[in-house]
């Protein structure tokens, strides 16, 4: 999508992005032979590069008119609520079965090897508000798609996903029923 | 569609009333002051090592009924600071909302996830801890997987410290400590990244809840044991009937709602 190629570029020419990429760490082998896992535990760990993190995603989604940020258990956690904080949208937790304690409603997702399911509490998110979905890293774009099928569910419109890091070989950004993504960091 | 807890009925309310059992003002709200000044607080004692290592599993919580008749029974029992209790309180704890047996019957699950949906009340309850830790020298936010990460991340990005995730088994990718603790029935790990914390670093420990300490108990024992200093532990809510307080030993333990 032109749009978000313009955009990719944009986010790669901020001078803060370089900051950010620095302080991912990646761990091989994690969680199985073969994958090079992307820990942004080592960005936490630098109050800088997350503080430049999150004003990144703040700066583009002020004043958008976004009420939801959704944000994917558990490292979505992490990124969504400042984000929410700072934009003035509530924040909702989609979460792994049977976390969430009132009444939800369910995704269920493919995995590599078999399902998943994500849950969102009813009455979360009204008919007509408009969501950010937030997590970590994008791969298959599974979870994502999940997320956003539940929010479309109840109502919501899904403006754009956005993600720290994408792993662009696995062609997630195709898979989100043509929401946009928004990523800092690509990771090869 | 109703997501707030029951505000007609009070009977069902979990918070103890500070005087007067009226019906329309059921809410809590004692704010927790520590037994000391964080600032000038002298070094906290070591560990009583008996205090922390794993213990007897505590009994399982009071039924419903007993629950909310201890409330009532305890609502004369001096509410520290009611008359100043900070004017975000009331809004924090009735955002909050209580799902009755949860997860398992018996069980009043304190939902925060609707206070999450207040943005005012969200942002109050992170500002009343920024506002506490700001001037602290707190370097570590401690954050317990994974409602802790919701609050924790928000605190340590405004007070300029690092933040911690402090995860269930195999979630971290690098080299881990570990540290068992005791539920109900069984155990469960809690794991932190080798590295993340140094000696020195001045911690504090975010959950969403404490009910009976036995979660963030491991998360101390973990910091300590790479020779940070655990300044104090940070709760949405306590569960005050759990004792979890006291099981923190020395540590003190700072929150904004109990729930009886």
């Amino acid at each position: 999508m032109a749009t978000s190629e313009d955009e990719k570029q944009e986010a790669k020419k901020d001078p803060r992005i370089e900051g950010i990429a620095a302080s991912i760490r990646v761990v091989p082998n994690f969680p199985k032979p073969g994958i090079m896992f992307q820990d942004i535990t080592t960005l936490l760990l630098d109050p800088k590069a997350f503080k430049n993190t999150v004003d990144l995603f703040v700066e583009r989604y002020t004043g958008k008119d976004i009420s939801v940020v959704a944000g994917i258990e558990a490292r979505g956690f992490i990124f969504g609520p400042p984000i929410a904080l700072a934009i003035g949208a509530k924040f909702i937790p989609l979460r792994k079965p049977r976390k969430l304690p009132g009444e939800v409603i369910s995704e269920e997702y493919v995995l590599e090897y078999g399902t998943d399911c994500l849950e969102m509490h009813v009455g979360a998110v009204k008919p007509g508000e408009r969501a950010l979905v937030v997590d970590d890293l994008v791969a298959t774009g599974g979870t994502l798609c999940a997320a956003i099928n539940l929010l479309e569910r109840a109502g919501a419109e899904v403006v754009e996903c956005a993600c720290v890091i994408e792993l662009p070989e696995l062609k997630g950004r195709e898979r989100l029923n043509g929401k946009p993504l928004y990523i800092l960091v690509e990771s090869r | 569609m109703p997501l707030l807890s029951s505000s007609s009925s009070s009977s069902s309310s979990p918070f103890t009333l500070s005087s007067s059992s009226s019906s329309s003002s059921f809410h809590i709200l004692r704010l927790q002051f520590p037994s000391r000044s964080l600032l000038l607080s002298p070094p906290l004692p070591p560990p009583r090592s008996s205090s922390l290592l794993r213990s007897t599993p505590k009994p399982p919580p009071p039924p419903l009924l007993r629950i909310a008749a201890a409330a009532m029974a305890s609502s004369d029992s001096g509410v520290a600071g009611a008359g100043n209790a900070d004017p975000r309180i009331p809004r924090i704890a009735s955002s909050i909302r209580v799902i009755p047996n949860f997860p398992k019957p018996g069980v009043m699950f304190q939902d925060i996830t609707t206070l999450l949906l207040d943005h005012k009340a969200f942002k109050d309850a992170i500002d009343m801890f920024v506002e506490r830790y700001r001037d602290k020298g707190i370097t570590v936010v401690a954050g317990i997987e994974a409602r802790g990460f919701i609050f924790g991340g928000p605190i340590a990005l405004a007070i300029g410290a690092k933040f911690v995730p402090m995860r269930k088994p195999n979630k971290l990718p690098g080299e881990v400590i570990s540290e068992e603790y005791s539920l109900e029935y069984g155990t469960d790990r809690m794991e932190m990244h080798v590295g993340a914390v140094e000696p020195e670093d001045r911690a504090l420990i975010i959950d969403d809840l404490i009910a009976t300490g036995g979660t963030l108990c491991a998360a101390i024992r973990l910091l300590e044991r790479v020779g940070a200093d655990v300044v104090e532990c940070a709760c949405v809510i306590e569960l005050p009937e759990l004792k979890g307080r006291e099981k923190l030993g020395d540590r003190p333990l700072f929150v904004l709602v109990e729930a009886a």
